[in-house]
């Protein structure tokens, strides 16, 4: 398959026509990975990723997430269905797939006994970078994450958050088309964490990256991804952008409580005149409490006052009035249920969580 | 996929820069590779000395001062133990994720094990250069000189890349550094005492002299203490060379299946 390049310098088509046809940067096609033993982690999964797009993969402990990065970054081989990297098969073109990714997985892998610059020229060297491009590119990554000041410092001397910043940057050396980012905030305080979102977008603006990330963390998908992928079970549950998928639930809910003095036929007029507004889809009693009821709105925070309009019209009083626009975790909790996954644990991924916990918090 | 013979050598050479830098600056490391083989040479050189005044054991032995005889041994058995513990390098690298850094990279599976050979081989160099120095200083004169020394090099790279390689072969598929020790203590301790590098063959009953005729540990130390005590004894030279050459070869084919079809992720 040739390269964007390569299709450019053809003069067939204007680089925008290009991305008016949305290049795949991942595709799978009903992937299926069978562990020895009968553990299906991924169960016929397929779905694409476009260029330049940052997509997060959201799902519990255990739900597929790492073994589908596996798979794309071609550590793991499918048991069955196929896969591909930029046009490249995960199976049959495993060079070209590996010099089109770049992987920063869950573990911390930067070498704690090599300096950060180090750390970076001997990920250069794996890439069979020339000399000169070499020190240009640490450069740049260095640049890039803030850490051009701490080259020269051994790792072991770096806090948690630097580690992370220089893990990211080795996988960004050889300029990857697509960037799979395993869990890239697990573990680091809010303020980091925000730190690295800063450089996942800029990653994006500035390279045209095509970004691949998991998640547990409902926040950061929100924040970060242009869509998301739900997987649950090794199942994908649902694909969207974070606004699709919060409207999907239906709306915002507006609970509120009438005043103990507003009589029962206040009540039911106000009720009749907030449901007849069109912005209003749908108002129910709420259990457990005579005065309280919700409604349902499709926007909110837009329709608030509106709402408070009506009722000041019809002079009834509400005691209390909480607006609650669905989060992602309800979108999660709808798709994954809420009950807690049994899940079987492995001594040596425990290790090694353990281990990357206590790199990152030093 | 593929294995090119330049992608190969030249991820095998990042790989054993890596191990290089690492070896530099873990100086407890470096300073047991020395101290080791100074206790052995010291302690038991001066325990079993006496040995010599009995004409008997003198004529097993094969040399007037039991150091001479002693030397090859603590060689061969250092370079054993280099090798040996190459394979937790593996486990540690799997653990803190630079295999999976390594292995998603472009260079072929095989460079990883290959430069942590290297690696290794580098690293007895140097220890066995001191071992010779403190020999030296200890009375111990090889009757083949420096050229001999270069020789015995050679046969010291050799026992240690195959000990090397079987350390990898085995953490290929182990994942705690706790169960690949026991396989080492498993595998070492026989092969040392079943092997001529303390004791000589003509000291031990017939069956464990059988045992260590074939024992890839006297395959380095025959030659290597021919070269110490007697002098250039061709044949001897050459059967050592080619076995350890021959067994290298076999392991790293086992080595080089095991990176590309079977290592636990």
């Amino acid at each position: 398959m040739e390269t964007l390049e390569e299709h450019l310098s053809r003069g067939e088509a204007s680089r925008d026509e290009v991305f008016n046809e949305k290049r795949e940067m991942i595709r799978t096609e009903k992937l299926v990975k069978v562990f020895p033993g009968g553990n299906k982690a991924v169960d016929e999964v397929s779905f694409s990723v476009y260029e330049g797009e940052i997509f997060g993969f959201l799902g519990p402990n255990g739900a597929g997430k790492s073994t589908t990065i596996m798979i794309l970054t071609t550590l793991l081989d499918p048991t069955h269905g196929k896969a591909f990297v930029n046009g490249y098969d995960v199976n049959r073109n495993r060079k070209q797939v590996r010099m089109n990714l770049g992987y920063v997985s869950q573990v911390l892998s930067v070498d704690d006994a090599l300096s950060g610059e180090e750390n970076l020229w001997l990920q250069a060297g794996f890439y069979n970078l020339s000399r000169e491009e070499r020190k240009k590119r640490v450069n740049e990554v260095l640049d890039l994450t803030g850490l051009q000041q701490r080259r020269k410092d051994l790792v072991e001397t770096y806090s948690g958050g630097m580690r992370k910043r220089l893990d990211i940057a080795a996988g960004l050396i050889h300029r990857p088309r697509v960037l799979f980012l395993d869990e890239p905030t697990l573990g680091l305080d809010i303020q980091t964490r925000r730190e690295i979102w800063s450089y996942i977008k800029r990653l994006r603006e500035e390279a045209g990256m095509t970004i691949f990330l998991t998640t547990h963390y409902m926040e950061e998908a929100d924040q970060i991804c242009d869509r998301i992928g739900i997987i649950d079970r090794g199942c994908l549950m649902t694909i969207d952008t974070p606004a699709n998928l919060k409207k999907s639930l239906g709306g915002d809910l507006i609970f509120f409580d009438f005043a103990a003095a507003v009589t029962q036929g206040d009540m039911e007029l106000a009720l009749q005149k907030l449901g007849e507004q069109p912005f209003i889809k749908k108002i129910a009693p709420r259990a457990n409490d005579q005065n309280g009821f919700v409604a349902v709105s499709s926007d909110g925070e837009a329709d608030l006052p509106q709402f408070f309009a009506v009722l000041e019209q019809l002079k009834v009083k509400v005691n209390r009035v909480t607006l609650k626009i669905p989060s992602l975790d309800d979108v999660f909790l709808a798709f994954t249920g809420s009950e807690l996954r049994e899940e079987h644990a492995d001594k040596e991924k425990n290790m090694q969580d353990r281990f990357t916990m206590r790199r990152l918090r030093s | 996929m593929n294995v090119t013979g330049s992608a190969l050598l030249r991820g095998a050479y990042y790989v054993f820069w890596r191990e290089l830098k690492r070896l530099v600056r873990q100086r407890t490391r470096i300073f047991m590779a020395v101290f080791q083989p100074v206790i052995w040479l010291v302690l038991m050189g001066n325990m079993m000395a006496g040995l010599t005044a009995n004409p008997y054991a003198k004529q097993m032995l094969g040399v007037d001062n039991y150091l001479v005889f002693m030397t090859p041994g603590v060689m061969a058995m250092s370079s054993l133990f280099g090798g040996v513990f190459s394979g937790i390098s593996i486990i540690w690298d799997r653990r803190l994720g630079f295999l999976h850094k390594m292995l998603t990279s472009p260079i072929p599976r095989f460079s990883i094990p290959l430069g942590k050979i290297w690696a290794i081989v580098m690293q007895i160099f140097m220890q066995m250069l001191i071992i010779i120095a403190i020999a030296y200083a200890l009375g111990v004169r090889f009757v083949t000189g420096p050229g001999g020394v270069v020789v015995m090099l050679v046969f010291c790279g050799l026992l240690g890349s195959v000990m090397g390689g079987i350390s990898l072969a085995v953490a290929t598929a182990i994942k705690t550094p706790e169960t690949l020790f026991a396989v080492i203590n498993f595998l070492t301790m026989p092969l040392i005492f079943s092997s001529n590098a303390m004791f000589p063959l003509a000291a031990m009953p017939l069956w464990l002299q059988v045992i260590a005729r074939y024992n890839p540990i006297s395959y380095a130390v025959l030659p290597m203490r021919t070269l110490a005590a007697t002098g250039w004894i061709w044949p001897d030279l050459l059967l050592g060379f080619f076995m350890l050459l021959l067994l290298n070869v076999v392991i790293l084919l086992i080595v080089y299946h095991r990176f590309e079809k079977g290592l636990t992720i």
